[in-house]
């Protein structure tokens, strides 16, 4: 029987890339997000729900693990950014960013694990960005919830190394997604001279680091950040 | 939700004792309410400790259909911990779910 992913953030970008991705590779995949998700496909479960609602996020792994199976990968890709100068920055944006990028990120990662431990294990990806590296500015706020999920993703490899859980985060590149599609043309430029390799990333470089991180083979690599574009 | 008491007690002895195969400790194999869980005098470490909550978690969501989190701020801030012996714990899981049971 194939096994199951469960990814967070379907709906669009990145996650739906990586949905549609394993899917193709023969995965069960179940996916979340806020609304409902257009992605059809025999081995896809939609699940709409918040992912910094602790009762609902216990409930639907709950009922993932129940009606299909245990969870063997979890990526955890649900997030949201804001730009804007510090000086500017409202506190509500802030607790949203922090609520669904480092709330959220931990409350799936405590209920999969939980299920992995009992499982016999399994792999999970954290998503931070090039923004925490590079101290992006306008995005004060943003990059100090990914190095919120980059320390929670170093600890949390610790901790369920025993379990034989592995939990290692990919920090993406600007690509085309809606995250970025606001952002001026020229501060974008800027941001890939920082670059060792000058271009946006693309969809297909993350499915290859989410690739490396699931494979069997790496099952001795854990709690490492793995930037993408030279970045470090 | 409703689970008697001897059920929990019968539970938790199952996974103490398992615990116990696994980890070579004679004691675990024959518990009571009166098993200390943590402390000087419990045959866990802290790793077993947060394995034995886990594993409670889940077998009651798994076998009973109840969902709670034994590990929440609750019982954490209070003097008594709930986890110190087996009576204690199970008299907080029976606390939880009927907390649950009137909301």
């Amino acid at each position: 029987m194939s096994d199951l992913a469960f990814i967070t953030g379907t709906r669009k970008g990145i996650g739906r890339a990586i949905a549609e991705h394993l899917l193709s590779q023969g995965w069960i995949v179940a996916g979340c997000s806020r609304r409902n998700s257009d992605l059809k496909h025999e081995n896809y479960h939609h699940f709409s729900f918040d992912v910094s609602d602790e009762s609902a996020v216990i409930e639907t792994l709950k009922t993932v693990k129940k009606t299909l199976q245990p969870i063997k990968v979890l990526i955890n890709n649900a997030g949201i950014a804001s730009m804007n100068h510090l000086l500017l920055t409202p506190l509500k944006s802030y607790e949203a960013i922090f609520k669904t990028n480092v709330q959220g990120t931990f409350l799936i990662l405590r209920e999969t694990a939980k299920q992995m431990s009992r499982s016999g294990g399994g792999r999970i990806i954290n998503f931070t960005s090039i923004a925490k590296p590079l101290n992006l500015e306008g995005e004060a706020i943003y990059a100090a919830s990914k190095a919120a999920v980059e320390s929670l993703t170093k600890t949390a490899a610790k901790e369920l190394a025993k379990m034989n859980i592995t939990v290692n985060a990919i920090g993406p590149t600007p690509i085309e997604t809606d995250l970025i599609k606001l952002i001026p043309k020229e501060k974008i430029e800027s941001l890939i001279q920082q670059q060792s390799i000058q271009r946006l990333g693309t969809y297909e470089d993350i499915l290859n680091a989410v690739d490396f991180f699931i494979k069997p083979q790496s099952d001795f690599i854990t709690g490492q950040i793995l930037y993408l574009g030279g970045v470090n | 939700m409703r689970i008697e008491r001897h059920t929990l007690l019968k539970l938790l002895q199952t996974i103490l004792k398992e615990l116990g195969e696994d980890l070579g400790k004679n004691t675990l194999l024959h518990t009571d309410e009166k098993t200390p869980l943590f402390g000087s005098r419990s045959e866990l470490d802290s790793m077993n400790l947060v394995n034995f909550i886990t594993e409670i978690e889940e077998r009651l969501s798994d076998d009973y259909d109840i969902t709670i989190t034994l590990a929440n701020a609750s019982a954490m801030s209070r003097t008594r911990s709930p986890f110190l012996r087996v009576g204690s714990c199970i008299d907080y899981i029976i606390e939880l779910i009927e907390q649950q049971n009137n909301e």
